[in-house]
């Protein structure tokens, strides 16, 4: 008995080498997400080019899409474009965009222009691919913040009821798409017609 | 991995040319008593920045943060309580926000096991004595001799002590 | 050509550290005295070969060498000379290198030092030290090799060096940090010493005493150094955030403090042994496992290095041949033992006992919260954070009733002390620690703050009871200025570093309390009133400095009377190569408080983003640390640890007087 207490320290230490070892191969910035299975936070937000019109949860029900918050200003974001657009064309997922827009910074002497930044999103979306229906402009980034987005780019997949059903963070490539994500699209997207 | 490197990459470029703007005159949030104050710098020291390496969103700058210290401003000007806000943040960014881990039964570990082995120190040495006193019947001159030995010779701050503890007896 | 001569010499350091692995532990099982003979020339070989690598690696980067990698994205042409040799430490693979050339010199100086040691004795532990070597320099060699090149293709100017680490914290924190984690290697290598000799009486103890204080010293700067550098250089007025990389330098420290105390009760009491050996292998241990927390990705910190799970592998075979390896043989020679000294429950032996069960539960603390969010992950239970709330929770429950013990402890002597005759000497502590307590909180016009009552009654009673302690012990000698010169530094060392705690529980317990902060937006002339300083902005002007430019503002700060009190000059800097903004924080320091503003963003409107802090008491943390380290250097000083060569002399002296 008291012999064993002296292997208790080696015992413990082989115990955290194990664990230490299933860390290496796990990235420590990934985190669960909690927004799945929950509805779409209510929101009530412009669209991106026709800031006259107004986006409800309500009016995206009916069809499993893609929600992927982007911005021009994020190299990830611009760099997945082309790969979405490829999605949309090829396999007709549907894809909506939400614009996270930044802070604005005084320093530069800038304040929020709306027309620049149309701009710029058609001049980018022309040149790598538009993967969108249409995108909201989240100028708060209060929606971003109810869904628990904490960066961009983040994806979500939400169903025809309007639920939340996968949270990707991250960009979308060939790979988490095939892997990840079009499983779960699919297993939604089969259920669309039976749920209305 | 790779594409949270890149990702991060862009964050932090996009810190660089939008940090956070103050508004107001003279203090950056107003608050209307010192117990809002209180309660708004201890919360943002203690909500976990989800964008960062390891920062509290006091002391991050990223967009997610600046939100983040936005809303719970928003939220304590509002008369929301201390649980209201965390219980916000943890309903949309999950247990990793809040530096302190919620009780359930694994996380107990973390409480139960520094006080276990508190107990158990203490009762190792309870119990050494028990079986010192044991041996203390039998082997009593011949450890006396072992133990003295060796550090009268080597400390002589000890020889005094012994002696100055065997004079008073 | 240079750094190709450097990595020749470490390869050199490699074969030197194998045959000083190999040679004296072959003399020391084989009873061959020329092996054993080997180790200390090795030993200096090994070192002088790790020095020439630095040096080497140092001048690839004075001399902007570009094709060296490492000096590319670490360095650049523009950065002053000093950020360049710092630059030498500052990524993953220089200060590998750092901490070889520590490891390297604690050999050479345990084989320069250890004459008194018996032949067989000192082969062993350099042998152990040179299988340590082997580790790390295989490791920098082969995962991480500071010299390599991108040849053919390089760039013409260097990445440039973090601006982050461009401080004047960079040159001394990791140089004194990395001192004292590898300096454990030394009191674990005695410890090893001891296990394969199957003897751990009190004679190893003594020998690793010095060492283990030594590698204390240099931990416990670095640390503090460490804090105060993240204090002066973030710009949040922050000295410790629980940081997993904080926290893997404060588990050897708390570690090395038990050891210490640990070492005393085994050297002068022949007690406590096997849990004296298997302190000396933790602490070192932990060194290794913060290492591999910091290098290898597995956790998220503000400071780790780059990750790679290639190193990480590598790094863990190594924890699990050194750790595993000494654990296993702990385990297989730690059955025999027993002990021989008896004491009763009040004596000075049951309070360093209780010493160390304060120090290994904080250690458990620390220790479970930085890995509990890993472990809890593995098990597929989801991600948790635990930081502040989680930490300080614990150790203000741990601190209460360490402190209180500390102030007991010195007063217990061994083996046994009578209750009556201590009564009158601590009731007069503890009354003199409620009147300064209660004093400086009524100084401070706030009597009902309770953190900071606790820890102004903890701090006095400790500090009160080790002055009192030192002037009835030096009053033992007949009168106190005689005492002054016969008492042994190593008690001196003692008394200076529990006053250090004491400060250090003050501070910490103060500026908790009673800091206070403000963001603010001013313009030029505008001024806002903070705990009764008036902070007044004068003037923001553009900088220009070598590889940065920015914003500087000028401060006026007055007292409530309206005394001009200082100008703090605060900076924004705008690094050009690595294209990121640094914050340079304006401190105006006195005992009693800091004043701290650090300057953020320029507003609309011609204004500015200020922070300010004023933050009572926040300087006696640093004092407290270096005063715990200043008690560790009175306490090297003692004589007693220098009669190393007579040793086996004095035993022959001693025999015959006994005779």
């Amino acid at each position: 008995m008291r012999k064993l207490m002296f292997f208790l320290p080696l015992a413990l230490f082989l115990g955290l080498a194990l664990f230490l070892l299933s860390g290496l191969f796990s990235n420590p910035m990934e985190r669960e997400s909690v927004s799945t299975d929950k509805p779409l936070p209510a929101f009530n937000l412009p669209d991106l080019m026709n800031p006259a019109k107004r986006w409800q949860p309500e009016q995206l029900r009916g069809e499993t899409f893609l929600l992927n918050v982007w911005g021009t200003w994020c190299p990830t974001c611009n760099a997945e474009l082309s790969y979405m657009t490829e999605l949309r064309e090829q396999q007709g997922v549907k894809i909506i965009g939400l614009y996270y827009v930044l802070p604005v910074d005084p320093l530069l002497g800038e304040s929020f222009d709306l027309a620049a930044l149309q701009a710029d999103v058609s001049n980018k979306l022309q040149q790598r691919g538009n993967p969108y229906q249409f995108n909201i402009l989240d100028f708060d980034r209060s929606l971003a913040l109810d869904l628990g987005v904490s960066g961009a780019p983040e994806t979500f997949i939400i169903d025809s009821l309007g639920i939340v059903r996968a949270h990707h963070i991250g960009d979308i490539n060939p790979q988490v798409w095939r892997n990840k994500l079009a499983p779960l699209y699919q297993q939604w997207r089969q259920l669309d017609g039976g749920s209305e | 991995m790779k594409a949270v490197a890149i990702k991060t990459v862009c964050w932090l470029f996009t810190l660089l040319l939008f940090s956070l703007p103050l508004q107001a005159t003279e203090e950056a949030l107003r608050f209307e008593n010192e117990t809002q104050r209180q309660l708004y710098q201890e919360l943002t020291a203690e909500l976990r920045c989800p964008q960062c390496q390891n920062q509290n969103i006091a002391d991050s700058n990223a967009v997610v943060s600046v939100d983040m210290r936005q809303k719970t401003y928003d939220m304590i000007m509002q008369g929301s309580s201390r649980d209201d806000v965390l219980d916000y943040m943890i309903n949309r960014y999950g247990n990793f926000v809040h530096y302190q881990p919620p009780v359930n039964r694994y996380t107990l570990l973390l409480w139960l096991a520094p006080l276990l082995m508190l107990l158990a120190l203490f009762g190792l040495q309870l119990q050494r004595r028990r079986q010192q006193a044991v041996t203390d019947e039998d082997e009593h001159s011949a450890e006396q001799q072992a133990e003295t030995a060796p550090s009268e010779q080597l400390d002589a701050e000890l020889d005094k002590l012994i002696e100055q503890y065997r004079s008073k007896k | 050509m240079i750094a190709e001569y450097g990595q020749l010499a470490l390869t050199f350091a490699l074969a030197l550290a194998v045959l000083l692995a190999a040679v004296p532990l072959y003399g020391s099982f084989s009873g061959n005295q020329r092996a054993l003979l080997q180790a200390k020339p090795l030993a200096i070989g090994l070192f002088v070969f790790c020095l020439l690598a630095k040096l080497a690696l140092v001048h690839a980067f004075l001399t902007s060498d570009f094709t060296v990698i490492n000096v590319a994205t670490n360095s650049s042409s523009i950065l002053p000379w000093y950020y360049q040799i710092t630059a030498s430490f500052g990524s993953h693979e220089g200060s590998m290198l750092l901490w070889i050339l520590m490891l390297a010199g604690w050999t050479a100086l345990v084989a320069i030092f250890s004459k008194g040691l018996p032949l067989l004795m000192q082969g062993r532990i350099l042998g152990v030290l040179g299988l340590i070597n082997i580790g790390f320099i295989a490791f920098s060699l082969f995962m991480s090799n500071p010299f390599a090149r991108s040849l053919p293709f390089y760039p013409v100017e260097g990445m440039d060096l973090n601006p982050l680490l461009q401080d004047f914290g960079m040159i001394i924190h990791p140089p004194l940090l990395y001192m004292g984690y590898v300096g454990f290697a030394v009191s674990f290598a005695f410890a090893i010493a001891a296990l394969i000799g199957g003897k751990f009486d009190s004679t190893w103890a003594r020998w690793a005493r010095p060492w283990t204080l030594a590698a204390w010293l240099f931990l416990t700067l670095g640390i503090m150094f460490g804090s105060w550098w993240a204090y002066h250089e973030l710009g949040w007025g922050g000295w410790w955030f629980w940081d997993p990389v904080e926290n893997a330098s404060f588990l050897p420290w708390l570690v090395g403090t038990a050891l210490i105390h640990s070492l005393a009760v085994t050297e002068k009491r022949g007690t406590f042994k096997s849990w004296t050996v298997l302190l000396a292998l933790a602490a070192f241990s932990l060194s290794l496992v913060g290492a591999f927390l910091v290098r290898s990705g597995v956790l998220v910190s503000v400071h780790s290095f780059a990750a790679d799970p290639d190193r990480g592998i590598f790094l863990l075979v190594f924890l699990l041949v050194v750790i595993g390896g000494s654990l296993a043989l702990y385990a297989s020679r730690m059955n025999s033992v027993r002990s021989q000294a008896r004491y009763q429950l009040f004596s000075r032996e049951v309070m360093l006992w209780g010493n160390n069960v304060f120090l290994l539960t904080a250690t458990l603390v620390v220790f479970l919260g930085t890995l509990f969010p890993l472990f809890h992950k593995e098990l597929g239970l989801g991600t948790i954070s635990i930081g502040e709330p989680f930490f300080n929770q614990m150790f203000y429950y741990l601190t209460i009733p360490f402190a209180l013990l500390l102030g007991l402890g010195p007063w217990v002597r061994w083996k046994q002390q009578p209750v009556k005759p201590l009564l009158g000497p601590l009731s007069l502590v503890a009354v003199a620690s409620l009147v300064l307590a209660l004093g400086t909180l009524a100084a401070m016009q706030s009597v009902q703050a309770n953190l900071a009552l606790l820890g102004l009654l903890l701090g006095a009673w400790v500090g009160v009871s080790a002055l009192y302690e030192l002037y009835q012990r030096l009053s033992q000698f007949g009168s106190v200025t005689k005492g002054a010169f016969k008492l042994h530094a190593s008690h001196y060392g003692m008394t200076i570093a529990h006053i250090g705690f004491a400060v250090l529980v003050v501070g910490v317990a103060m500026t908790k309390t009673f800091s206070v902060e403000r963001d603010v937006r001013m313009q030029v002339n505008d001024s806002i009133t903070l705990a009764g300083y008036q902070f007044t902005l004068l003037e923001v002007y553009p900088l220009d400095g070598a590889n940065y430019g920015g914003e500087a503002a000028e401060i006026a700060v007055h007292n409530s009377k309206g005394q001009f009190i200082s100008q703090l000059h605060a900076e924004k800097r705008f690094y050009t190569i690595q294209r990121t903004v640094m914050t340079e924080s304006a401190v105006h320091a006195r005992l009693s408080r800091d004043l701290y503003v650090s300057l953020g963003e320029t507003l609309p409107g011609n204004a500015w983003a200020l922070r300010l802090y004023v933050k009572p008491f926040v300087r006696w943390i640093w004092l407290g640390g270096l005063l715990m380290a200043l008690g560790a250097l009175v306490a090297l000083l003692d004589k007693r640890y220098r009669r190393s060569g007579p040793v086996a002399t004095s035993l022959n002296q001693t025999e015959a007087a006994n005779a």
